[in-house]
């Protein structure tokens, strides 16, 4: 049988390809350990011997493990912070230190974790599971947790907790007075006194020697001329000193120096730095209107309506669908008749009285009355009383000759 | 009817293959060899016997090798990208941030993907200079050789390579991918008369958006990819049909024949068997077994060592080199500096370089050195097989004296490349202002 051919090469290559083999394993151990190796494990670890020491096992067991997050769509974040702040919404913890410490309650019960998550209000960064990254202290990323640490650092006269108020103020931009944003209205209370809409344009109205500021927090830090300032170079310190001297850092300004106290300053800056346009859905922005809005003739009629005769059929919710006219009450829908002369209607409708009616109602009044309008059987009396006040009304404006046409 | 089992033993399952626990591939004979080779699907791009000096590692330094196999785990890291990735404006980040940070194994084989594109470029750049320092793009006296053809599919290939990585490179949709794209992009626009409508076509408008997202998306993962792999597929079949490295080749012309042993024979002669000796066969060294060895098992040992290795390094690599992640894309913010593709750093140096600003009169340095230079070097490179006229029997020689000249020429420009490559890398910094290593570039300003 023929044999092989004599190699040179299996004496050196075997071990070579053995130690490529080794190599390989080594990094897949490598790669796999560190893809476990995260802080948050330690950190959740932590927290339910914490819940284990105060309320027992049994609870300690219900603490969830792994990667946790408050997906919200509307506002298109993903907040992992609880992976490791999980004491977030646990009572009993209000002492404890970071990370495991709860949540003060009061912001939270109008500001819920599930519509708000964590970062709209604290800033950092959601998506990431590293505590640097995740509280914005790495280079690339621009919104860093507004804390108290963050606070000192710039020395805030005042509350050493306020910048983060400057978030707050996405949503209510437009509020006079946003409770528990005191640095934010101290600087709107500023803005109104010191006139600053007569050079610069604030939310579309104001002068034009300035530049309009309605986005001026989105101008980045590359676009400002740090030369003259000394100190941190941030946008955020560049406005605090060019409120306090406005021809100190930009020469040649027209703009005046308006003596702030450096707690005015600051909180002026964390109101400039505010203003951004931010893609925020309607229902989360305070002081938005709900409704259409309305002319001014349809608050003047609506506002007549309440007040006058009529004033109980609008509070009631009859005007809705009725018409009042002998009381003035004009419904803005006019899908049921006027009810000025109900008490003659029922009698040719229905065959009945117009108590028997609203003790029975027939046909569309059964289902209004039992579902959207539930009157008491007081009430129900009054309603009596109040159809015939306008039957009355409606006969004497007839003998008058001045009785609207009462549509059916 | 079924043999006892003990009896299809005796005979391989494959050629050459004998099962055992740890390792069944056992030829016994070269003719096993050759038809393990031959018989097996995995292996039917490698000839049966391989000379001898193609193996060395300091001949190729297997550089075409480790590209392919990068190439190869570029494919594999891509597939779990694709379902994670979300080719939109509004996603994109926000799905390469999830990558990074909660996909199990994510920011590694995004890192593996990332490192291996940049190795890629990088090896098959080196492979170039390999080829062209040793003339392997020349014919030997090989029947049917086409040499130079594989060289201009070679330089296709790096070009190809360079579009890859430069569409992978838009697609985390940050301010360093949107910035590098938009400079290099800008350069594409300076081409005389058609600048502009070459930019609009790759970026699907005048500005760069999502039409630019998913033409680069597509780009990056259907057509380039399969261009690439129909391409190595052929380059493969041509150095195969081409007698093999051109190293063997040398081998063939400069090392004189071999005499083959004498080998005890019969000789059938008209009234008999005659005992005797077979006539003795000079042969070329290619035949010559003192020469060859096997495909099976060295070169295929030495393939795998090429390739895992490779993968071995770069998964390690992928630990420890995080991959960037800068700011999402902002059309309104320019980072400064903002800087093209590492590879393509070279020409925008080039491109800055030869702007030349007399008083308001400006001369547009994109033109000669977004187009008109790269364009001339691509088409020596393309040529060049045609242009070298030295001897064939420079062919598979590292740096021979009768292509001294060419060889000399073609390193300074290369050395030149890598300098300013170096120079666009390091040593500029904001405002493309010039910074020595030990200068600290100004502090980047925060917003709070």
């Amino acid at each position: 049988m023929e044999q092989r051919t004599n190699s040179p090469f299996p004496s050196i290559d075997r071990p070579v390809m053995a130690l490529v083999g080794v190599v390989l394993v080594i990094g897949t151990v490598l790669f796999m350990w560190s893809d476990r190796a995260k802080d948050w494990r330690f950190y959740q670890m932590e927290f339910k011997s914490l819940v284990a020491e105060q309320f027992g096992e049994e609870k300690a067991a219900t603490v969830p493990s792994g990667l946790q997050q408050i997906w919200v769509a509307d506002l298109q974040r993903a907040d992992r912070c609880t992976t490791c702040h999980q004491g977030v919404a646990w009572k009993g913890f209000e002492k404890a230190e970071h990370p495991y410490r709860t949540h003060p309650e009061a912001p939270l019960r109008t500001h819920p974790l599930e519509e708000f998550g964590c970062t709209s209000c604290h800033g950092g960064q959601g998506w990431a599971i590293e505590t640097d990254a995740a509280h914005g202290q790495v280079a690339h990323w621009e919104e860093p947790l507004l804390s108290r640490t963050l606070g000192e650092e710039y020395t805030l006269s005042g509350d050493k907790n306020a910048l983060m108020q400057m978030n707050c103020n996405t949503c209510h931009r437009y509020d006079r007075e946003t409770a528990g944003a005191a640095a934010i209205n101290l600087a709107k209370r500023m803005v109104n006194e010191k006139g600053c809409r007569a050079c610069h344009v604030i939310n579309g109205f104001g002068g034009t020697i300035g530049p309009d500021l309605t986005e001026v927090g989105d101008k980045a830090p590359e676009q400002y001329d740090f030369s003259r300032l000394s100190g941190q170079r941030t946008a955020f310190a560049w406005h605090v000193a060019h409120f306090r001297d406005p021809r100190a850092l930009a020469e040649g300004t027209v703009m005046p120096n308006f003596n702030f106290t450096t707690e005015q300053a600051q909180a002026l800056s964390m109101l400039v730095l505010s203003w951004r346009r931010h893609d925020v859905p309607a229902r989360y922005l305070a002081g938005a209107p709900r409704t259409d809005p309305r002319s001014a003739e349809e608050l003047a009629a609506e506002e007549a309506m309440k007040t006058g005769p009529g004033r109980w059929f609008v509070d009631t919710g009859c005007f809705v669908c009725h018409s009042v006219s002998a009381l003035g009450v004009k419904s803005p829908a006019q899908i049921g008749p006027d009810l000025s002369t109900a008490v003659e209607d029922t009698q040719s409708r229905f065959g009945m009285t117009v108590d028997a009616f609203l003790a029975n109602p027939t046909g569309t009044m059964s289902v209004v009355l039992s579902r959207q309008i539930i009157l008491t059987p007081e009430q129900k009396k009054t309603a009596v009383e109040k159809l015939r006040e306008a039957f009355a009304e409606y006969q004497r404006q007839r003998a008058a000759g001045t009785a609207p046409a009462v549509s059916h | 009817m079924r043999l006892p089992l003990s009896s299809r033993k005796a005979e391989p399952d494959a050629p050459g293959v004998r099962p055992q626990m740890l390792w069944s591939l056992s030829p016994r004979s070269d003719r096993e060899a050759g038809d393990a080779i031959a018989s097996n699907f995995m292996f039917h791009a490698f000839p049966a016997k391989v000379s001898k000096a193609s193996m060395a590692w300091n001949y190729s330094f297997w550089l075409g090798t480790i590209s392919a196999a990068l190439f190869f785990l570029l494919i594999l890291s891509g597939l779990p990208l694709l379902f994670l990735y979300v080719p939109s404006v509004e996603r994109a980040y926000q799905s390469v941030k999830d990558i990074e940070f909660v996909i199990t194994f994510g920011s590694w084989i995004r890192a593996v993907h990332r490192i291996a594109a940049h190795g890629m470029v990088i090896a098959v750049f080196l492979h170039l200079v390999r080829v062209f320092l040793t003339g392997a793009y020349k014919n030997g006296v090989g029947r049917g050789q086409h040499r130079e053809w594989n060289w201009v599919l070679g330089v296709v290939m790096l070009l190809l390579t360079l579009f890859l990585s430069f569409t992978g490179y838009l697609l985390p949709w940050d301010q360093l991918a949107f910035w590098a794209v938009t400079v290099g992009t800008n350069i594409a626009s300076s081409i005389p008369w058609v600048g502009a409508t070459v930019r609009e076509l790759l970026i699907g408008g005048r500005t760069i958006e999502q039409a630019t997202l998913i033409r680069f998306y597509v780009l990056h993962v259907v057509i380039l990819p399969l261009a690439l792999g129909v391409i190595v597929a052929y380059h493969m079949w041509r150095v195969r049909k081409d007698g093999g490295l051109a190293r063997a080749e040398h081998e063939t012309l400069a090392e004189r024949p071999i005499d083959t042993p004498v080998v005890k024979t019969k000789t059938y002669t008209l009234l008999g068997v005659a005992r005797g000796q077979a006539p003795v066969i000079r042969a070329q060294a290619l035949e010559a077994p003192d020469t060859t060895v096997n495909a099976v098992p060295d070169l295929v040992r030495r393939t795998a060592i090429a390739t895992l290795g490779t993968f071995a390094v770069i998964s390690i690599m992928a630990v420890f080199i995080a991959s960037p992640l800068e700011e999402p894309a902002n059309a309104l913010v320019t980072p400064n500096p903002a800087k093209a593709p590492w590879y393509f750093l070279w020409l925008q140096e080039i491109v800055t370089d030869t702007t030349i600003r007399i008083g308001s009169f400006t001369v547009n340095g994109a033109f000669v050195g977004g187009v008109l230079l790269p364009g001339l070097l691509i088409g020596l490179l393309t040529a060049w097989p045609w242009l070298d006229k030295s001897s064939h029997l420079a062919t598979g020689v590292w740096l021979p004296r009768v292509r001294a000249r060419q060889n000399t020429v073609f390193l300074l420009v290369v050395l030149g490349i890598l300098i300013l490559t170096f120079i666009g890398m390091a040593l500029r910094g904001p405002y493309w202002y010039f910074y020595w290593p030990w200068e600290a570039w100004p502090d980047i300003p925060a917003r709070i």
